[in-house]
């Protein structure tokens, strides 16, 4: 991540403070930072989020848009399911050490870590239905994120922006027709209907799981963490959380340290604890999103800028 | 072979060449029958571990200063550990340990170029075996360790096994370590849990667990797939138990390198 340089004593105040149960900021150990949501912004995309978890100048900001393709089949691929490619570009204005190459080992991670997620039916949506006629065409959703701001919890930021992206996604309609060719066997052709307003969702994006990134720091450990913690941090656990409460993918970072079994243990317990809060918060700011663009604000370009 | 310029004194082969199908067999996955070689469901594969240089007679002047080679079922792996040494990456606390993970092309089922799981596997190794050197002691220096996938039989086994090669490369190597690190792979099978899966076992649920054993530390947990939380809990809790008798071939291995 950014490298900040901290001095001894401030690293000694942060572990400390958490040691403690103090965070510099004042949250709980379990706390998250305000979280900001706003979805479909991006007209040319069939669907898109923008996330941040911070406040306004001091926060991660994440942006996503999905666009969904139709692909054709190649033997070798899977014959009744279609896929989701995602792709995680962190944008120089992030940090200066993005610029050029500098990020392309963080992306290559964070895109590692959003396909472990999502890409499979370990992420909850039904991939056969993406599928529009076997062997032969199926949708691909490419998740595009740009990661406009890092100020620690970037995995968090990735995920609730992606969730939010994918449930307001909306793929156009597709019409299946058999049609007999001369030879008398049935075709399958597939029309894609060009109607703004005949598009559907995709199916089982309810069940897409959220995140929590716990980093150890000194004993105890915390989520969510800041820039400074981040520096603190010697392991991190990233686990992944459905709203069935099943674990869908857990991910340890860090190379300093590693955890005993019993902190693993509790990490995961607390893992489903805060997920059970975070579904219901998520849920709220979605819903508040969605009915935000409704409103009677014009839309010019600096809505994109002044709203978030 | 280039389509524009032909090489016309000799009798050209194919301009574009595809993998051939293979038309699929049923796969028996139930397990009712047991596993198809004949394993407990809690049994790895057999284990055969080296420290030292693949050729039994090179000399290590010149070359790695240490390597291992590692077989386990049909999966094999060599490593080669190069440092400390001066680096690029320089810290001034502590030494830069970087781990590179490599396909060999014949490696996997497909000759597919799967240059972005390269790069993540390498990154999840540095981050799972790094915890166990001791980076302070060797400041400003660098450390890095090559594993080479000559063969492999299922993803996250042959994780376990790359994890297991660096750590007997690194011990033979003379580098400083709190302890060595022994990994082991799990595939969720129905309600079952079942040790070290083969590619043509492997389940859409699996994990990996990687500790050391000596310190009590979980240095390395990776999950694919979705479960719930007392079966990852259980998952962990026996990825630890199997962990501790991978260690246990891993010293000996490294005793027979002393002789």
């Amino acid at each position: 991540m950014t490298s900040l340089i901290l001095s001894p004593s401030e690293q000694d105040f942060i572990t400390r403070g958490v040691e403690k149960g103090f965070r510099a900021d004042g949250r709980g150990s379990l706390d998250r930072r305000e979280v900001t949501l706003r979805t479909n912004m991006i007209s040319q995309a069939n669907g898109s989020a923008r996330c941040r978890i911070g406040h306004l100048g001091l926060g991660t900001d994440v942006l996503v848009g999905i666009k969904a393709e139709v692909n054709t089949w190649s033997p070798g691929e899977p014959e009744s399911s279609g896929s989701i490619v995602c792709n995680v570009e962190c944008s120089p204005s992030a940090a200066q050490e993005f610029e050029g190459r500098g990020a392309e080992d963080l992306n290559v991670e964070l895109t590692q870590t959003l396909d472990r997620m999502f890409n499979g039916p370990q992420s909850g949506i039904d991939m056969s239905k993406l599928c529009i006629i076997p062997k032969q065409a199926y949708w691909v959703l490419h998740v595009d994120a740009l990661v406009l701001d890092v100020k620690g919890g970037i995995v968090d930021a990735l995920v609730w922006a992606t969730r939010a992206a994918l449930l307001s996604t909306k793929l156009p309609r597709v019409v299946v027709e058999s049609v007999a060719d001369e030879d008398g066997n049935l075709q399958c052709e597939f029309d894609v209907v060009d109607d703004a307003e005949d598009q559907v969702a995709i199916e089982g994006v309810e069940n897409l799981p959220l995140s929590v990134t716990f980093n150890q720091i000194g004993k105890c450990f915390v989520i969510d963490a800041s820039e400074q913690e981040e520096a603190v941090t010697q392991a991190s656990l990233t686990v992944a959380v459905s709203p069935q409460l099943e674990i869908c993918a857990a991910q340890k970072g860090g190379f300093l340290r590693g955890f005993p079994p019993s902190l693993l243990s509790e990490i995961m317990q607390a893992a489903r604890r805060v997920a059970r809060d975070e579904f219901a918060k998520f849920k709220e700011l979605y819903v508040a999103a969605a009915s935000y663009q409704a409103g009677d604000e014009p839309s010019t370009g600096s809505t994109f800028l002044g709203a978030f | 072979m280039s389509g524009a310029v032909q090489d016309r004194r000799r009798i050209n082969g194919p301009a574009r060449s595809v993998e051939p199908i293979y038309t699929a067999t049923p796969l028996d996955t139930s397990l009712a029958k047991g596993r198809s070689d004949g394993r407990g469901l809690d049994h790895m594969r057999p284990i055969y571990a080296k420290a030292g240089p693949i050729a039994s007679t090179a000399q290590t002047t010149g070359s790695a200063s240490g390597s291992a080679f590692y077989e386990q079922g049909s999966i094999r792996i060599s490593c080669a550990v190069y440092g400390p040494r001066s680096g690029r990456k320089t810290n001034a606390r502590r030494a830069h340990f970087e781990c590179d993970f490599q396909y060999a092309p014949f490696a996997c089922n497909s000759r597919t170029h799967t240059q972005t799981d390269e790069h993540e596997i390498s990154l999840f190794l540095s981050n799972t075996v790094g915890p166990a050197i001791r980076l302070d002691s060797y400041p400003k220096s660098s450390i890095d360790a090559y594993v080479t996938v000559i063969e492999s039989d299922g993803k996250m086994a042959t994780l376990a096994a790359a994890i297991n090669c660096i750590s007997l490369a690194l011990a033979d190597a003379g580098i400083e370590m709190y302890d060595t690190v022994a990994a082991c792979s799990m595939g969720l099978r129905g309600s079952q849990w079942v040790v070290d899966c083969t590619q043509a076992e492997e389940a859409e649920c699996s994990m990996l667990v990687a500790y050391m054993p000596s310190v009590d530390e979980v240095t390395g947990v990776l999950q694919n797939g979705k479960t719930s939380l007392e079966m990852h809990e259980q998952a962990v809790q026996a990825c630890t138990n199997v962990c501790v008798r991978v260690y246990a071939v891993i010293c000996r291995a490294l005793q027979a390198s002393l002789e």
